[in-house]
């Protein structure tokens, strides 16, 4: 990630996950409603998460979280739930306190004393409901290996680049083999329908792929 | 999925002459195309509004006569660049009659790909199957008359490096031309986007405003693509009709996602390539044996693209370039210099006013030659550049140097401008035409000028010579140095601040190795030589002029001497220099006229200090320290680009405000800089 969401944006994210969980589609107007927010500053906001590719949202388009959005909003959801799961069974707090607390605590508490936490909970909170994460069989384009061929399984991405990187035959489906790489590491070459393809493995990282 | 195949109505033949563009893919033989349809009847100029090369020619074929517009090679016509919105803008403009799409044989997958695009907006197309020699050398084999009935256009088999199919391909378009557009051109999308499609056709077909030139159909599908064209258009439109457009797309894209979540583009592009893949059954046929087999371009790259060869083959094949711009280039520039000095002499004997000889002599005579002399390098390096683009090996070289550029927040194709700076900034500014993306291209612009050209050599041979006789390599090489630095940092600087849109990504064909043809080298060398050459030329004239009205007015007054307004602008201009440790009107002088060309503040200063060769050393090392004279020679680096580069980059960046961008940042940088090291020195007593 390249800059550090703040709590604000946190919110937004995690607001989107929570409709999308219960609505067919989130509108803009959902969230604002939800977060007791402006019609104007939420679509502010989900301007700047989709500059960051977090939301793909479109001139007329419902709100919908990309991979990289949906898995950081599953992340500060599960500190949500691991704080208010530390606040209610171990620390006896009132419910409706814990959830408010936890909703504040979720911005600020580092990586490393959440895992702390949630190693603690594992170890003495017993009946946990697992927060599950997102499974990633695939492998990415770009950690193959010369010569090694593989078939397309899903671009991880949005916008113009996803277009682009279909556009140039990089298909789901179709058979690729990675022909080389450059003689700095970078970009690789694949061969793709038949013709040689360049590209940087920050675009190769974004075609998953399964090993043939 | 069924291809609709339906006979064209005939139309009355159109009156000539026609309009005809040329599109395809990168790489796939249209300029050839365009180059074989054309000969020498062609005009250079620039797209409206853009930096994008726009090439006009006439059809040469008999009595025959037609418009040809070679575009920039496209992809598809979902545009990322300034070159490809150029080419879908006019694909798209109805503009021309026909379209011949011109299709590498040997990559026929891809290249449909942008064909069915253009079917699917309804265009008049006709198909040169390009490359086919090459096609046949992998032993592939095309099918053409089973390709023409399924696409239901002429497809024309050529091999434009040999001139072959032309005659056969004028036929077609001529036909063509006179028939009216073909029926809809459908690629079956299945059940549920056709049933959308079909809701969104109708209502376009109720705004005449979208399809005047486009396909219903067509706008349609775009509507789902969400393309950002279109929603401007649609913008556009009164408001009761463009809520009905918007809430319409917005209500079929929301059907479709409940079925395709965030995959409905992938959808509709999957779809094509499928579509693609069924046409070519028995369309193309691959011999077995030779497939497994590696062709000639993958064994040569196996040595090219080497993790270890790789570089120092780049390295050696820029030097190349390099030892023969200069070396066969310098001798040329050489004989024009002393031609035109020849010249001068010739004709200051047959005058006898000295002031009128002065002014044919040294401003017109020395303006066209200070024009004249740039010929010979740039004429050369256009060649070579254009044989390396024309053989595939610029797409290696960009591949080979991606991973050092993106340091610099630049793509892998700015490194070729840069390291011609250091030969002249002229042709640099002018190769970064290459780079797609725009802030890309205006950066990598802005720094070459810091790479030290040529020009600059005589300058730093010296001051080195007199102020650092012990180490004088070390010396002219920090200076080398300090410029790629600051180009470096200004890079990252105009990168973070002037350009912060998205990074252009690196998605590009590395085509196979094809043997360049003489004559489109020859034709490119002239086009990119001639266009420097007019507006250029103006301007480095104009300047020379104007430098000698200045060193020759008040009337009367001694050549660049002091009472000259040469000299007393550099007097009034010393101050400024003060604390730089160079505050001389000499020195201020030389700054000025180095302005239409680094060496020339070598002259300047033999000039202002009235001394020859040996005098020259004298008096300078009088008047220099050696703290100062460094200070000068990273001046003499830094400070506006000359004339020839700013001429360049005026035409390049089409924009007065870059332009006096590019000048403004570097006097200010050199001035800072020189204060620097001068302040920076005596503080560290080396005063
Ligand atoms: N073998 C072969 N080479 C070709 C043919 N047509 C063009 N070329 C070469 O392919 C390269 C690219 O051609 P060019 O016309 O510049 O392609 P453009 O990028 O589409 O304008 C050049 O080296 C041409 O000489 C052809 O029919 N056969
Ligand atoms: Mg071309």
């Amino acid at each position: 990630m390249p800059k550090k969401l703040s709590p604000s944006m946190q919110d937004y994210l995690e607001t989107i996950l929570d409709l999308s969980s219960t609505d067919d589609e989130v509108r803009i107007t959902d969230i604002a409603n939800r977060l007791n927010i402006s019609k104007a500053s939420t679509n502010q906001a989900i301007g700047g998460l989709v500059k960051r590719g977090m939301v793909t949202h479109r001139h007329y388009g419902p709100v919908t979280l990309t991979e990289m959005g949906r898995s950081e909003a599953e992340k500060i959801r599960y500190r949500h739930d691991v704080l208010k799961k530390l606040l209610i069974d171990v620390m006896k707090v009132d419910p409706e306190v814990a959830e408010q607390d936890a909703c504040l605590m979720e911005h600020t508490i580092s990586q490393e004393t959440l895992t702390k936490l949630v190693s603690f909970m594992e170890t003495y909170v017993v009946g946990r409901e697992e927060t599950e994460m997102p499974e990633k069989t695939y492998t990415r384009l770009s950690d193959l290996m010369v010569g090694t061929k593989a078939i397309i399984k899903k671009i991880v991405s949005s916008g113009s680049i996803k277009k682009r990187i279909l556009e140039m035959g990089l298909t789901v489906g179709t058979t690729v083999e990675v022909k080389g790489v450059a003689p700095m590491g970078d970009p690789i070459d694949v061969l793709v329908k038949g013709y040689h393809l360049s590209l940087r493995k920050k675009e190769a990282s974004l075609v998953l792929v399964e090993v043939v | 999925m069924s291809i609709v195949l339906e006979k064209r109505p005939e139309r009355e033949k159109r009156p000539a002459p026609i309009t005809v563009a040329v599109a395809g893919n990168p790489n796939s033989g249209k300029t050839s195309i365009f180059n074989n349809l054309t000969g020498s009847h062609q005009q250079v100029g620039n797209w409206p509004g853009v930096t994008v090369t726009k090439k006009e020619g006439q059809l040469v074929m008999g009595s025959t006569k037609a418009r040809i517009v070679d575009l920039p090679g496209i992809y598809s016509l979902g545009a990322y660049s300034e070159d490809e919105m150029v080419a879908r803008d006019y694909i798209l403009s109805g503009e021309p009659d026909v379209i011949i799409d011109v299709v590498d044989a040997g990559n026929i997958e891809r290249n449909l790909y942008l064909t069915t695009q253009m079917l699917e907006a309804g265009g008049n197309i006709v198909i040169a199957l390009n490359m086919l020699d090459e096609a046949r050398r992998q032993n592939i084999h095309i099918d053409v008359r089973a390709l023409a009935d399924r696409l239901g256009i002429p497809v024309v088999p050529t091999v434009a490096r040999l001139q072959q199919g032309m005659k056969e391909l004028v036929e077609a378009v001529l036909e063509d031309a006179g028939q009216s557009k073909p029926k809809p051109f459908r690629i079956y999308y299945g059940e549920l986007i056709e049933s959308e499609l079909e809701i969104l056709e109708e209502l376009v077909k109720t705004v005449p405003e979208l399809t005047a030139r486009l396909h219903p159909r067509y706008v349609a599908v775009k509507l789902l693509e969400d393309e950002d064209w279109l929603h401007k258009k649609i913008e556009a439109l009164n408001g009761d009709t463009r809520e009905r457009l918007m809430m319409a797309a917005g209500d079929s894209i929301n059907r479709l996602r409940k079925h395709y979540g965030e995959d409905l583009d992938s959808a509709l592009i999957e779809q094509r390539y499928s579509f693609i893949a069924d046409l070519l059954k028995g369309v193309v046929t691959r011999s077995e044996d030779k497939k497994e087999k590696d062709t000639f371009t993958e064994v040569v790259d196996r040595v090219v693209l080497n993790r270890y060869l790789g570089i120092p083959i780049f390295l050696l094949v820029m030097f190349g370039m390099f030892q023969t711009t200069f070396t066969l280039g310098a001798p040329l520039s050489d004989m024009i210099e002393t031609f035109f000095a020849w010249l001068g002499g010739w004709v200051a004997g047959g005058i006898s006013s000295p002031l009128m000889s002065s002014l044919i002599v040294d401003a017109v005579i020395g303006g066209v030659g200070s024009v004249l002399v740039f010929v010979p390098p740039i004429f050369l390096l256009f060649l070579i550049i254009s044989i390396l683009e024309d053989s595939g090996y610029m797409a290696r070289a960009a591949y080979i140097m991606d991973r050092f550029m993106q340091n610099l927040g630049l793509h892998g194709r700015s490194f070729i401008p840069l390291l011609i700076g250091f030969g002249c900034n002229v042709p640099a500014v002018m190769a970064a035409r290459s780079l797609e993306n725009k802030g890309d291209r205006l950066t990598t612009i802005l720094i070459a000028p810091l790479m030290s050209c040529a020009a600059r050599l005589p300058v730093y041979v010296l001051f080195v010579g007199i102020f650092f006789t012990a180490y004088q390599g070390l010396a002219v090489f920090s200076l080398y140095l300090l410029g790629i630095v600051l180009a470096i940092i200004a890079a990252h600087l105009f990168k973070k601040f002037l350009f912060r849109g998205e990074e252009a990504p690196f998605i590009l064909e590395i085509p196979p190795y094809r043997i360049p043809t003489l004559k489109t080298a020859l034709l490119h060398m002239w086009e990119r030589g001639s266009q420097f050459l007019k507006k250029a030329g103006t301007i480095i004239f104009a300047a020379v002029v104007l430098v000698w009205a200045m060193s020759n007015l008040p009337w009367g007054v001694e050549y660049a001497s002091q009472e000259s307004l040469m000299g007393m602008m550099g007097s009034w201009l010393a101050p400024v220099f003060e604390p730089l440790g160079f505050g001389t009107w000499q020195a201020a002088s030389a700054l000025i006229f180095g302005l239409l060309a680094k060496e020339i503040v070598v002259g300047t200063l033999a000039v202002v200090y009235g001394a020859g060769e040996v005098g020259l050393a004298a008096a300078i090392s009088s008047a220099y320290t050696p703290l100062s004279a460094f200070s000068f020679m990273v001046m003499v680096l830094v400070y506006s680009p000359c004339v020839a580069t700013i001429a360049a980059i005026r035409r390049e960046t089409d924009s007065r405000g870059w332009t006096a961008f590019a000048i403004g940042y570097s006097l200010v940088l050199g001035w800072v800089l020189a204060l620097t090291v001068y302040q920076g020195g005596k503080l560290l007593g080396l005063g």
